[in-house]
């Protein structure tokens, strides 16, 4: 592939501009439309030569700014030999662009069919500025193999590049019931990773569909509630970590609730350390004062009467 | 008409074995043993003193690397602090294992398919020798399996011959021999009946038939164990990793029934219990090497040395219906926990370990015949 020095003029309706190479193109920003009104073209846009007239390669809303303008196109000749060198110099040209997860995608997407794993990894990878080694690398090309409604939810910013690991591991069936959850939902990384993780687990556990599991979990209902999208979210991600650990979230209601009847009135507050490996638990105040700090004292000779300590010693050890 | 190896070494496809230890015994042992075998022609290949390390990738296939080791060849066990751990020590006599159960934390260790044995058995003895011989009154309750299956690599190496045979000279040594093989070429190196402790890790045969490959049948591990307890040896018997899976009360049930039908609770010198529990990188290896397995998928939280263990209250439960089982076929002292809280021991046993002296004075008591 060679840019070369001829560079000449052109009406913009001469210009095909519909090559899947353009996979970036949408809406020119408004600043290039500022910039193009103040100064006019600063940078030729990029085109080769085909049958069927001059085809761009790069510079798609330059030409379209310059279209809708009614005015001519300054334009630099390249010979690409193949798609996958479009595909590279359209990525020169837009080196300068703010990258998202999903323009990433768009971008692989557009290099798959045209080169193997490997060239993918080593060259297209770090043009996308994701080294090869990453774990975003791994989740983006596990991308490729996602249904085109997953890539879309990625695209609207509703699924985390991540989830990715977990809906690889999904069969299409199981992550085709996964997906009301993100239909109108916008998951955080650890959010939308944990409950996918969650569910995948403890269907592979329970030898049983994650459609099932989501029942069972009573996700189906809570979508159906009619939650604000944060409160759904909680929701939801609450339901999944019960699913994925009945007997430690019954353990920790159970320590919940004591702990609470323990502290009631008080300004102490009471944790279990250990995920219940001992019947340890940790009591901690807050006091800036002398008299906050003899408050808490009284406080804590009280409640070390409460007869809901009962219920914690003996809490993990099979024996409550 | 070539013999066959056993099925567990036929996965071999080459010998590395370093420039040094090219004349050593163990490698004319292993060369003769390969010779006459379909197995006669693998390559073999010096590795030179300057080179780093061995690289081995071809397929399935495994190597085999008789190493002069540098490093220290008697060793305590990486017991943590925060469970009791058994106490006993290692002679490490090589690394990495031929056969392939989905549980084994030296997939983790040894990320590669080279099985490393230390062929400068004259370093190991001496060191073996000035430790042991130091004080004859001190005890020492050892054992090969914690970096390798103590029998998986006999048949060519015959290292615990020759191991138990330097031992024959120490009596405040008790060697235990922990396997999921049978190859009992070792059982007339010795007159010390009372000095030699062969193991079999048993399982529920769910996890067995799912999660062991290339091993030895629940019931070949049995007979194995009768035969020595016949010959005069007193056999320990291991659960670990005892695993959560659907069914494993009818599992584990059956498999503890079943040890009884070969040997008697006062052939066996102590048996261990122990929940699965791994390091948190050992799981993602488990879901490549071995996709069908679903266990590790249970209710595992970060235990208090950073491992992954199954929530106590489900191990509690596991524990008291095995231990409440071994007891009805007259066992009792001669079972412990491997690598688990007072919180625990106490919940199922009724005890701690420091109510009996402490877990490794039990066992050395054990080990020598003395309880």
């Amino acid at each position: 592939m060679l840019l070369t020095s001829e560079i000449f003029t052109a009406p913009a309706a001469s210009i095909r501009a519909d090559g899947a190479h353009l996979f970036w193109s949408g809406n020119p920003p408004k600043s290039l439309a500022d910039s193009l009104a103040e100064f006019g073209q600063t940078a030729p846009v990029l085109v080769c030569e085909t049958e069927d007239g001059p085809s761009l390669v790069a510079g798609h809303s330059r030409l379209a700014l310059l279209a809708a303008a009614g005015q001519p196109v300054l334009a630099r000749l390249v010979e690409a030999e193949d798609d996958a060198d479009k595909g590279r110099l359209y990525l020169a040209d837009n080196g300068h662009r703010v990258m998202d997860d999903s323009m990433r995608l768009a971008a692989l997407e557009y290099f798959a069919p045209l080169l193997d794993r490997a060239e993918l990894e080593s060259d297209i990878l770090p043009r996308l500025g994701v080294r090869p080694t990453s774990k975003d690398a791994g989740f983006l090309l596990a991308w490729l193999d996602l249904e085109p409604e997953w890539r879309a939810l990625l695209a609207a910013g509703n699924v985390p590049l991540a989830a990715a690991g977990p809906l690889a591991r999904m069969t299409a069936e199981d992550r085709n019931a996964a997906r009301p959850l993100f239909a109108a939902l916008s998951w955080s990384r650890s959010n939308g990773v944990n409950v996918l993780t969650w569910l995948f687990e403890t269907a592979r556990m329970s030898a049983s569909p994650v459609a099932e599991v989501m029942d069972r979990a009573g996700m189906n209902a809570a979508l159906g509630q009619g939650l604000s999208p944060k409160d759904a979210i909680a929701r939801l991600t609450a339901c999944a970590r019960q699913v994925r650990h009945p007997e430690l979230g019954r353990l920790q209601a159970r320590y919940a609730e004591a702990a609470a009847e323990i502290t009631a009135g008080t300004r102490w507050r009471m944790a279990q350390p250990d995920n219940f490996e001992t019947g340890s638990s940790e009591l901690s105040v807050q006091v800036k004062t002398p008299e906050q700090l003899s408050r808490a004292a009284r406080e804590l000779t009280e409640l070390a009467e409460s007869p809901a300590w009962g219920k914690l010693w003996d809490l993990g050890s099979g024996n409550e | 008409m070539s013999k066959r190896l056993p099925s567990h070494l036929r996965r071999i496809g080459r010998v590395f074995v370093d420039r040094s230890m090219l004349d050593s015994p163990m490698a004319r042992r292993v060369r003769d043993r390969l010779a006459g075998t379909d197995q006669a022609d693998i390559p073999w290949t010096v590795v030179e003193p300057d080179q780093d390390r061995v690289e081995f990738t071809d397929g399935d296939a495994q190597a085999l690397y008789l190493k002069e080791y540098k490093g220290k060849f008697l060793r305590f066990c990486p017991g943590t602090r925060a469970y009791h751990c058994c106490g006993y020590r290692i002679i490490h006599i090589g690394e990495n294992c031929p056969m392939a159960c989905s549980y084994c934390i030296l997939q983790a260790y040894f990320q590669d398919r080279v099985l490393k044995i230390w062929a400068n058995q004259d370093a190991l003895f001496t060191e073996l020798g000035n430790a042991f011989g130091a004080d004859r009154n001190t005890r020492y309750r050892v054992g090969t399996g914690e970096f390798t299956d103590s029998l998986a690599l006999e048949h060519l190496t015959g290292y615990s011959r020759d191991l138990i045979g330097f031992l024959e000279n120490y009596d405040n040594v008790v060697l235990e021999l922990k396997s999921k093989v049978v190859d009992l070429t070792w059982m007339n190196a010795t007159t010390r009946t009372d000095r030699v402790l062969p193991a079999w890790s048993l399982n529920a045969p769910f996890i067995n038939e799912h999660e062991e490959f290339r091993v030895s049948t629940l019931r070949e591990r049995l007979e194995a164990a009768r035969t020595c307890a016949q010959a005069g040896f007193r056999v320990c018997l291991h659960f670990d990793p005892i695993i959560h899976y659907p069914g494993w009360k009818e599992g584990y049930g059956e498999i503890i029934d079943l040890i009884f039908d070969y040997v008697t609770p006062d052939q066996v010198a102590y048996m261990s219990l122990g929940s699965f529990r791994c390091m948190p990188q050992l799981t993602p290896i488990i879901e490549r090497n071995f996709p069908d397995t679903t266990y590790i998928y249970n209710e595992f939280v970060p235990g208090l040395d950073g491992k992954a263990r199954l929530l106590r209250p489900l191990r509690v439960e596991q524990f008291t219906f095995m231990v409440d089982r071994l007891r009805k076929h007259g066992m009792d002292e001669q079972l412990y926990f491997c690598m688990e809280s007072s919180e625990v021991w106490n919940q199922v046993f009724g005890f701690a370990p420091k109510d009996i002296g402490g877990l490794g004075n039990r066992l050395m008591d054990r080990a020598f015949g003395e309880k």
